[in-house]
């Protein structure tokens, strides 16, 4: 259930053509009394993955991937979660859900009151885990982010680049199949940000479906791999392989 | 389960220690309301408790004439006991009704003196009757007068009884009523203050519950620390009213003792201990989960 550091090790990097995590069937979603921001979006992402999805602000890429941690809901069409409909999942189950998935903010979404062992282990305490079992994993998934000697500073005492790593090892603390990151370099320092790319493509590279939402160039173009352009709430390019591509 | 529990209790003590002032105001503002309940209540039961005194000691007393005979008082006492309302009726003969009053308190030697003067008894025999209910007293007086040996009965005694009796069942109707109504009232103050204080921790955690959502926490983890918070809130303004009314009585104790009413406050206190201390926490804590669910119905959307 939980990652530890000897069996992300041992994780084999998947095949290509695995089976999909993610798939969007003519999705449309429109907030309230807005625009559309989403408009017919057909999409798979495969296991093991690494998909930056770029776009300009109001382009739809937070619709996007609120879609897929069900924060919201689609307004017509269907998104399928390891092939599960998300469309009617219940509130029961959405916890469940999203403990499939690991979550990384441009505003890192640290627990201020809480020092970085315990703003970590929070994510399994919540999840039922045992204390000894969080004894455990917490100390390695911090020494696979390189924080290993800070895991009893509290964020305000950490530079931004390491509070970002607080939040990767929490995301990744519950041994995630997806990891989504939503502009997670929006708040750093371009080596910082190159930092945190590189954690998050070693992280791909031991098997885990990363998506990340950007629109800073340097880094879509460091990643070299698919990309997904979204331009006015439409896929206007996905490129296997690809640079970030202005539109 | 158990880890859940013990980890968001945790977190509700947190939230109660974080909160300092406002959780003491709360706690006051409950601790108030429980003790005005707790305090009607043992008042209700004292007054009560000295009505049955009453009610126990007096008794409608049926005097007959110095020379009717004992088998015409016991053929009265046969006829009155076969009504379903008088409890029991006892026979007083004129030796016996001597005996008590030379014991009694009114027997000053002075008049012992002068019943010995007289030499003989000049007291008469009598029935004592008692009643389920008080409020028999007059209908019983009615029946003796119409009876047909109501030739043989020199009088009735039950009016200045009745009196007392009358006096005290409305008291206690009285300290019933305002009880109930400020009760009622302090209740619904308690309800709108915990409401307040956990919709103030809702929304300092405003942050953090999205947090808790986005990493999995499932809805009983998020909601148990705000239900636990009003529990928290109800159970220390239980015993903080347990003490307060304690020293309410010693203090009564000490400057009206001689309100007869008064003197058995304590033991009431203390025989009463633990449905009073029960009553509270369960009336503080449902207080307090009913305030919570009301203000997480309101501002926590999971």
């Amino acid at each position: 259930m939980v990652v530890t550091k000897k069996n992300i090790e041992t994780k084999e990097r998947p095949q290509k053509a695995s089976k999909p995590t993610i798939k969007f069937e003519g999705v449309c979603k429109i907030y309230k009394g807005n625009f559309p921001a989403l408009e017919d979006i057909n999409l798979t992402i495969c296991e093991g993955e690494f998909v930056s999805v770029v776009g300009h602000s109001g382009s739809g890429k937070s619709t996007l991937l609120k879609l897929i941690y069900a924060e919201e809901l689609p307004t017509s069409g269907e998104v399928y979660f390891n092939e599960n409909l998300l469309n009617q999942i219940s509130k029961r189950n959405l916890p469940f859900h999203r403990r499939n998935i690991g979550t990384i903010f441009q505003d890192f979404k640290l627990l201020p009151k809480k020092n970085v062992f315990e703003n970590v282990a929070y994510a399994l305490e919540v999840a039922g885990i045992l204390d000894e079992e969080i004894n455990e994993n917490v100390p390695q998934i911090l020494d696979i982010v390189g924080l290993g000697d800070k895991m009893h500073k509290y964020p305000h005492q950490l530079s931004g680049g390491e509070q970002q790593r607080v939040v990767i090892a929490r995301a990744l603390v519950h041994a995630p199949t997806l990891i989504i990151a939503d502009e997670p370099t929006g708040n750093l320092d371009p080596r910082s940000s190159l930092e945190i790319v590189d954690l998050l493509m070693k992280i791909n590279d031991l098997g885990t479906t990363v998506i990340l939402a950007s629109h800073d160039k340097d880094i879509v173009d460091k990643v070299n791999r698919r990309v997904l352009v979204l331009d006015n709430g439409r896929v206007v390019a996905d490129q296997i392989k690809g640079k970030y591509k202005s539109v | 389960m158990f880890l859940t529990i013990s980890r968001t209790f945790k977190e509700a003590l947190k939230n109660f220690t974080r909160n300092g002032w406002l959780s003491i105001a709360t706690v006051s503002i409950l601790t108030m309301s429980l003790f005005v309940i707790s305090v009607f209540f043992v008042v209700t039961l004292a007054v009560d408790d000295v009505l049955q005194n009453v009610q126990e000691r007096v008794n409608i007393s049926i005097y007959f004439k110095s020379d009717v005979s004992v088998e015409n008082i016991n053929a009265a006492k046969a006829d009155l006991e076969k009504f379903k309302e008088i409890k029991s009726v006892e026979y007083v003969s004129k030796e016996q009704a001597l005996e008590s009053f030379k014991n009694s308190s009114i027997a000053k030697p002075i008049i012992m003196q002068a019943l010995d003067e007289i030499g003989g008894n000049p007291l008469w025999p009598s029935l004592a009757v008692k009643t389920t209910d008080s409020r028999q007293y007059e209908l019983i007086s009615e029946y003796v007068k119409k009876s047909n040996f109501s030739t043989d009965v020199s009088s009735v005694n039950y009016a200045q009884n009745k009196e007392n009796i009358d006096k005290l069942n409305k008291i206690i109707i009285t300290i019933r009523k305002i009880g109930i109504v400020l009760g009622l009232l302090f209740t619904i103050i308690s309800l709108l203050v915990t409401f307040n204080a956990i919709r103030i921790t809702i929304y300092t955690h405003k942050n953090e519950v999205e947090i808790m959502r986005l990493v999995g926490a499932s809805n009983s983890f998020i909601r148990l620390p705000f239900i636990f918070e009003g529990v928290i809130y109800g159970i220390l303004s239980s015993v903080v009213s347990m003490i307060l009314l304690v020293i309410s009585i010693k203090l009564i104790n000490i400057y009206l003792p001689s309100v007869t009413l008064v003197s058995n406050l304590m033991s009431i206190y203390s025989g009463n201990f633990w449905s009073l201390l029960g009553g509270q926490i369960l009336l503080g804590s449902l207080l307090g989960i009913i305030g919570s669910l009301i203000a997480m119905r309101k501002y926590l959307k999971v």
